[in-house]
């Protein structure tokens, strides 16, 4: 038995093409949505990173015949909760809400997403506010690292800018740019409705047709991507002298959810680096105390993926900390784990599935990603029997396949003449002013 | 219109099935047997307010050992043993209290118990492991505070709100005291407060309770009692004054802590204080969202932190400055619509909003078993008795308009305001 019950599901598409699914399940007296928009961070045209965000975050800010205010005092006196962001893949508005309110709350839904006015001073704003984050995000070491990485691995792919856009851009970006990613991407065609909770089903997929039937077609279909390539390994320093703390991280191109090595790069992982007792934990934080955490996971996208180790250290210790990494990474690539390593990593992932979807949240959240990622959903239920057949082999292979062992970066965000020479041995340095990964 | 949410309890806490064994360990049983998972947590009434200057830290640096090694465990065992029975672990150390929990497949139940009561039993202590967690607490030190705005700023706003209370310094203690705490100070610590008598067991999921409670009977009841714990520290003399410090550090811009010491957990005012918390600072149309971010546009973001403590804590405010605004009216902005809830209070539609969102937070709290668990052991720990679990509900109900301008006008008196800013240090 996986100890997984998928909702009981209804799930039809409207005459515009509009996906609709309703996954009624018992719980407490909440009800959680998601309208999911095919059109993400990818989309973002050269020049314009940051506005999938943008026209996510400025999209409550005023819909069909609301004010941003309006929707705001509506929405919160109701005790819910809606909020959009863009993914790379996608752009999600949630709606977490007392279930008896909504039927109401469905339509605002509905007109942010298909309705935005994006009144030009709430985009302006939000422009500035954004780009006032990124200037506190500037101060924090780990929010550099990240965002450098993704740069850093992809390049010039559409996966290789933060979602959250970059300075520059957002400096630029003006209420029609909005409008025009917005009439260009979002319609019912590539479009998805989940509603999850005590709902009555034949009730809401009447209110989804109401409110959403007659949402009108997107200019454009979003297009495939290409591959992300792999290049040599190099080394990154983004010099922040101050830090008495180097940020790490090893980065390379990975998997995208539908690759057929998904499942055994899962469970390879959960040895190297995804639980408390992993190799990389074993090694970094146990044997030598070089660091509080240290993570590495297949961050999977609908067209690629990355694959990353996140860690930190004092200055002195980086290099220490990177080969150790590396040789961990070689190790299981090239012996591959134990029996006992896949049983134990199997049980693992196995045992705390069910916890994973426990939730209304959770539910809408999966079925959403099961959509955007081209996975089936009845394949949820089989996912603990799926774990438990990876053998050594198989995990050593994916291991093999999509480690970053010979190519993708080391980076490291702290003071550079504590850490270039420390990390020089690892590949060709060059060295990133922060302000390159903001 | 107001619209009123349904007045039922966020949560039946009937079949919970609770019994304290005869060393003093308490236990609540609560079966949901839909899926098979279990949430299990571990309470000792131990953190950092029961510790000492020069011994700072210890609580937290304490958790870490836990994990080191048992009589019948070796070092590392725990979680490995755990993880492959499909489980999971982690911990945390507050103020007030250090909670251990462990997520799992219930056919792990047995293996849970026998790991659990183990190092409850008879903890293995070694200076290799000590000093092995002394250098990883180190590191979390300098990620959370040494190289973080807020973990600095906060730490420098408890010692102004504290004079002599131990909520003074921080959980994770001064760089100082971790570096110096030896074995023998955490052979008296375990001996203290790791004993029966100051824990308590609190099980939700896919269990029968007639058979896990037999479990536990067999499996700690050995464990000898444990002395009568040492009262903490509790004094701290009035506010009679504002108090405020400033934290250089390399920054592109600015951003503030202010402190007001609050009521203790116990006292019906911290329900008030969450209300006012509610419409201060939660969703787009709080007040301090809407006035400081929204219209004037003098902070990129805004909170306020109410956290409930066993003794008086400290009502958080916090606000990361737009660059180039003017720290002056960005705190005068900020002190603005404090002083229009003290004078004025709060309409009602604004303590409906706010009844209404912390009902949806309740209710997805307690939507997860280990959400209900930790419910029913923050509850006991501090309030006394695991049911006002399910009571927080009722308590927002009774809170009216004129409690939360009373609470505004007596707990955040200007007087009694401690305030820290950010002294940006431009390096490059």
């Amino acid at each position: 038995m996986s100890g997984v019950i998928l909702p009981d599901l209804r799930a039809v598409r409207l005459e515009n093409g509009l996906r609709v699914v309703v996954g009624r399940r018992p719980g407490v007296p909440l009800a959680a949505a998601r309208l999911v928009v095919r059109a993400g961070s990818a989309l973002d045209p050269a020049g314009a990173f940051g506005l999938a965000h943008l026209v996510a975050l400025s999209s409550r800010r005023g819909a069909g015949r609301r004010t941003g205010r309006a929707i705001d005092d509506l929405v919160e006196a109701l005790g819910a909760h809606l909020g959009g962001g863009a993914e790379e893949d996608a752009t999600v508005h949630g709606l977490s809400a007392p279930v008896e309110v909504l039927p109401r709350l469905l339509e605002v839904l509905a007109a942010v997403v298909a309705r935005p006015t994006f009144p030009k001073e709430e985009v302006d704003r939000l422009r500035r506010r954004e780009r006032a984050e990124l200037a506190h995000d500037s101060d924090e070491p780990g929010t550099v690292a990240d965002r450098a990485l993704l740069e850093a691995v992809y390049g010039d792919h559409p996966y290789g800018h933060p979602v959250d856009g970059k300075d520059r851009d957002l400096a630029r970006l003006r209420r029609p740019d909005a409008v025009a990613f917005h009439e260009r991407w979002f319609g019912p065609a590539e479009a998805l409705l989940v509603v999850t909770g005590p709902v009555d089903p034949g009730a809401t997929l009447e209110e989804a047709d109401r409110r959403l039937g007659r949402w009108r077609p997107a200019k454009a279909l979003p297009p495939e991507l290409p591959g992300a390539v792999r290049r040599p390994r190099r080394v990154i320093v983004v010099d922040k002298p101050d830090a008495t703390q180097a940020q790490i991280r090893i980065g390379g191109v990975g998997i995208p959810r539908r690759s057929e090595d998904y499942f055994p790069a899962l469970l390879a992982n959960a040895i190297l680096g995804g639980g408390f007792t992993s190799r990389l934990v074993e090694a970094i934080r146990v044997n030598r105390g070089l660091s509080y955490g240290v993570r590495s996971r297949f961050a999977v996208g609908r067209d690629s993926g990355l694959f990353v180790v996140s860690s930190f250290t004092k200055n002195e210790s980086a290099g220490e900390l990177v080969e150790v990494a590396l040789d961990e990474m070689a190790r299981f690539a090239s012996a591959g784990p134990t029996a006992e390593e896949v049983a134990r990593a199997a049980s693992y992932l196995a045992g705390l599935f069910p916890l994973s979807l426990e939730t209304h949240d959770h539910w809408a959240d999966r079925i959403a990603d099961a959509w955007i990622f081209g996975y089936d959903l009845a394949e949820v239920p089989r996912f603990p029997d799926r774990i438990r057949r990876i053998g050594e082999e198989e995990a050593r292979g994916a291991a093999l396949r999509h480690l970053p062992l010979e190519d993708g970066v080391v980076l490291a965000v702290g003071p550079a003449a504590k850490l270039e020479k420390q990390l020089a041995r690892f590949g060709p340095v060059e060295l990133w002013p922060v302000r390159r990964a903001m | 219109m107001v619209w009123a949410p349904a007045l039922s309890a966020a949560i039946d806490l009937s079949s919970v099935v609770a019994h304290t064994l005869s060393n003093g360990l308490r236990v609540r049983i609560l079966p949901d047997r839909l899926v098979p998972v279990v949430s299990y947590y571990t309470f000792f009434r131990v953190g950092s307010r029961n510790e000492r200057p020069g011994a700072t830290g210890i609580s937290h640096l304490f958790e870490h050992m836990m994990f080191n090694g048992s009589e019948r465990f070796g070092p590392k065992e725990f979680d490995r043993v755990l993880e492959a029975h499909g489980g999971a672990s982690n911990a945390y150390t507050s103020n007030d209290l250090t909670a251990y929990h462990d997520d799992f497949a219930s056919e792990a139940l047995p293996i849970v118990v026998d790991l659990e009561s183990d190092r409850m039993r008879a903890l293995r202590i070694t200076e290799e492991g000590l000093a092995q967690e002394r250098s990883v607490v180190m590191e979390e030190r300098r990620l959370r505070t040494d190289n973080s705005h807020f973990g600095l700023m906060e730490e420098q706003l408890d010692s102004l709100v504290f004079q002599a209370h131990p909520y003074r310094w921080p959980v994770i203690g001064w760089m100082d005291d971790i570096a110096r705490i030896s074995r023998a100070e955490c052979l008296e610590f375990f001996a203290t407060y790791y004993a029966p008598g100051n824990a308590a067991i609190y099980v939700c999921g896919d269990v029968d309770p007639d058979d896990l409670l037999a479990r536990i009977e067999t499996a700690y009841g050995v464990i000898p009692r444990g002395p009568p714990v040492p009262l903490p520290a509790g004094g701290e003399p009035p506010q009679r004054g504002e108090r405020r410090a400033a934290v250089r550090h390399p920054a592109h811009a600015t951003a503030m802590v202010a402190g007001f010491r609050g009521p203790a957990a116990s006292e019906p005012d911290s329900a008030v204080l969450d209300l006012l918390q509610t419409c201060l600072a939660s969703g787009e149309g709080s007040r301090l969202r809407r006035r400081l971010v929204t219209e004037l546009e003098v902070a990129v973001s805004v909170g306020v932190g109410w956290t409930w403590r066993a003794d008086p804590g400290v009502f958080l405010l916090s606000m990361e400055l737009a660059p180039g605004a003017s720290p002056r009216k960005a705190e005068l902005a900020l002190w603005t619509e404090i002083d229009r809830i003290a004078s004025r209070g709060v309409t009602e539609r604004e303590m409906a909003r706010a009844r209404a969102l912390l009902r949806s937070g309740v209710l997805h709290e307690l939507s997860t078993r280990n959400g209900v668990a930790h419910a029913m052991g923050q509850a006991e720990a501090l309030l006394g008795d695991w049911r006002e679990a399910g009571r927080s509900l009722e308590r927002y109900a009774a809170v009216t308009s004129a409690d939360v301008r009373r609470a505004a006008r007596e707990w955040l008196d200007p007087l009694k305001r401690n305030v820290v800013w950010l002294d940006p240090e431009v390096t490059s």
